[in-house]
């Protein structure tokens, strides 16, 4: 239902004239209306990470570390670290935030990556189709082979020529179906939002309703 | 003008002409619906299903990880996913790892008229922001508590009805991603693998064809992949919403790309043909 408080109301039209000015830069040209709107979009959506961010760290670490906490102050002290960033004679602190972002990051992603990524993967391209449906046995055939095709095309040890030279073709083609379904999805993605734009052009403008 | 200027300029049209076109065109179907079918991926269904043999009382983790920008495609899928939540008697935890969640936890609630009759606590609780990424996602697995000692509104967890009973993944029967990016993989590597907590996803197109070996490998029970996966939830449902209104406005503007592909085409292999570069 469309808004009757000025404010929302002031808000959808705030929102739309923002939006058209994001959009003169592809339907005419780069202009300072344009860039007036993305400095604004920047500049807000910064200014809400920051307050996010700070109110955050109150809730989850000062707050309980003034109620006696006192552990937190080892998180608090290293995340103080990052910013000696800014001094170039204390800079080296801010390794250590980072080392234990890294350490911690890497040992977390290896922990669980072995079941899922590799072993449930080999599993499922090994396993045959438990029905007779031909579309699961062409979907299988097809999987297996562009599996054994597409990383003997990364084998770069060999040349690509006699036996070897068919199948990595093959595999080559393989890829490029699997990168034009994910390019066709990249673009279904941008037409989507380019059309949530449009219904709200429309909405705005009352053409259709909200 | 011979013919070659002609097949010159097909190939070369100002893409700002193709912009306004390919703008005004998918308006078209929004102010008079086309109303093409939809029909339901395998995908989607088993998403559906998955959260259809739910037992009532039994307790859904909602991780709202799409941002606001990707509305257009996610949140129909997410009011359509809160829909069946609710049909199948869950209890609800959201919570968001993005600065805008509470924004899109807000739109959901203001677009599901079946939330008002829930009662905030029991049926459903917002914890709300959290950061970490994937080192935060592992910790709730052995305590939620540890990442949201309060909810959203303050209130610590241990007043929260629905939270008494609730603080691991043992506690949760399945986790529902909405991602723009890859962090559905922190549910899998961090819930699915060692505890053996069911993940879906509602997402963006791009993730759809990206998360199929997933699918297929059994790591995730369903994905419903952008505004079209919308849509054929919203078809499960039986709400049609936003994503069955757009749709049409999608499928023709996938029309006039594959037009003017063609037109392209046609142009440069005319022009190869009568000798052109």
């Amino acid at each position: 239902m469309y808004p009757t408080e000025l404010f929302d109301v002031l808000g959808l039209w705030v929102g739309l004239i923002l939006m058209l000015m994001i959009y003169s830069y592809p339907l005419w040209k780069e202009n300072p209306a344009y860039r007036f709107a993305e400095y604004t979009f920047v500049s807000t959506s910064l200014a809400i990470i920051l307050i996010v961010a700070v109110s955050n760290v109150i809730k989850i670490a000062i707050l309980p570390l003034l109620a006696g906490n006192i552990s937190l102050i080892i998180p608090i002290a290293l995340g103080a670290f990052m910013y000696s960033l800014f001094a170039p004679k204390y800079r080296y602190l801010s390794r250590f935030p980072l080392a234990i972002l890294i350490g911690a990051a890497f040992g977390l992603g290896m922990r669980g990556v072995l079941i899922p990524s590799i072993l449930n993967q080999i599993s499922s391209t090994i396993t045959a189709p438990s029905t007779s449906d031909l579309f699961s046995w062409g979907n299988f055939t097809y999987v297996a082979i562009g599996t054994i095709f597409s990383i003997m095309y990364f084998f770069l040890t060999y040349e690509h020529s006699g036996a070897l030279s068919q199948p990595t073709k093959i595999g080559r083609y393989i890829i490029m179906i699997g990168l034009g379904a994910y390019f066709g999805n990249t673009i279904m993605f941008r037409f989507a939002m380019l059309t949530g734009r449009a219904e709200y052009l429309l909405q705005v403008l009352k053409i259709i309703g909200m | 003008m011979s013919n070659n200027d002609i097949w010159d300029k097909l190939q070369n049209v100002d893409r700002r002409i193709l912009y306004w076109i390919l703008f005004i065109g998918l308006m078209i179907p929004l102010v008079t619906p086309i109303g093409l079918p939809i029909t339901i991926s395998p995908t989607t269904a088993s998403f559906y299903n998955r959260i259809n043999a739910l037992d009532p009382g039994q307790v859904v983790l909602l991780n709202l990880g799409s941002e606001t920008s990707a509305w257009s495609e996610c949140l129909p899928g997410l009011i359509a996913t809160t829909e069946a939540l609710i049909k199948s008697d869950a209890r609800i935890v959201v919570i968001g790892p993005l600065v805008d969640s509470s924004i899109t936890w807000n739109k959901i609630v203001e677009s599901v008229p079946a939330i008002q009759s829930l009662t905030y606590g029991e049926d459903y609780v917002f914890l709300g922001f959290y950061t970490g990424g994937e080192a935060a996602v592992a910790r709730m697995a052995t305590s939620l508590r540890s990442i949201f000692p309060v909810d959203s509104q303050g209130v610590p967890l241990d007043d929260i009805t629905l939270m008494k009973n609730v603080d691991s993944a043992q506690d949760i029967t399945i986790v529902i991603s909405s991602d723009t990016g890859d962090s559905i993989e922190y549910w899998i590597r961090q819930w699915f693998t060692p505890y053996n907590v069911p993940v879906g996803e509602v997402g963006i197109s791009m993730l759809g064809s990206s998360l199929m070996p997933y699918y297929r490998s059994g790591n995730i029970f369903g994905i419903s992949a952008g505004i079209r996966g919308g849509a054929e939830l919203e078809k499960l449902v039986g709400i049609p919403g936003t994503a069955t209104k757009n749709m049409d406005s999608i499928s023709l503007s996938h029309l006039m790309v594959i037009i003017a592909v063609i037109i392209a085409n046609v142009g440069y292999f005319m022009t190869r043909t009568k000798g052109g570069k």
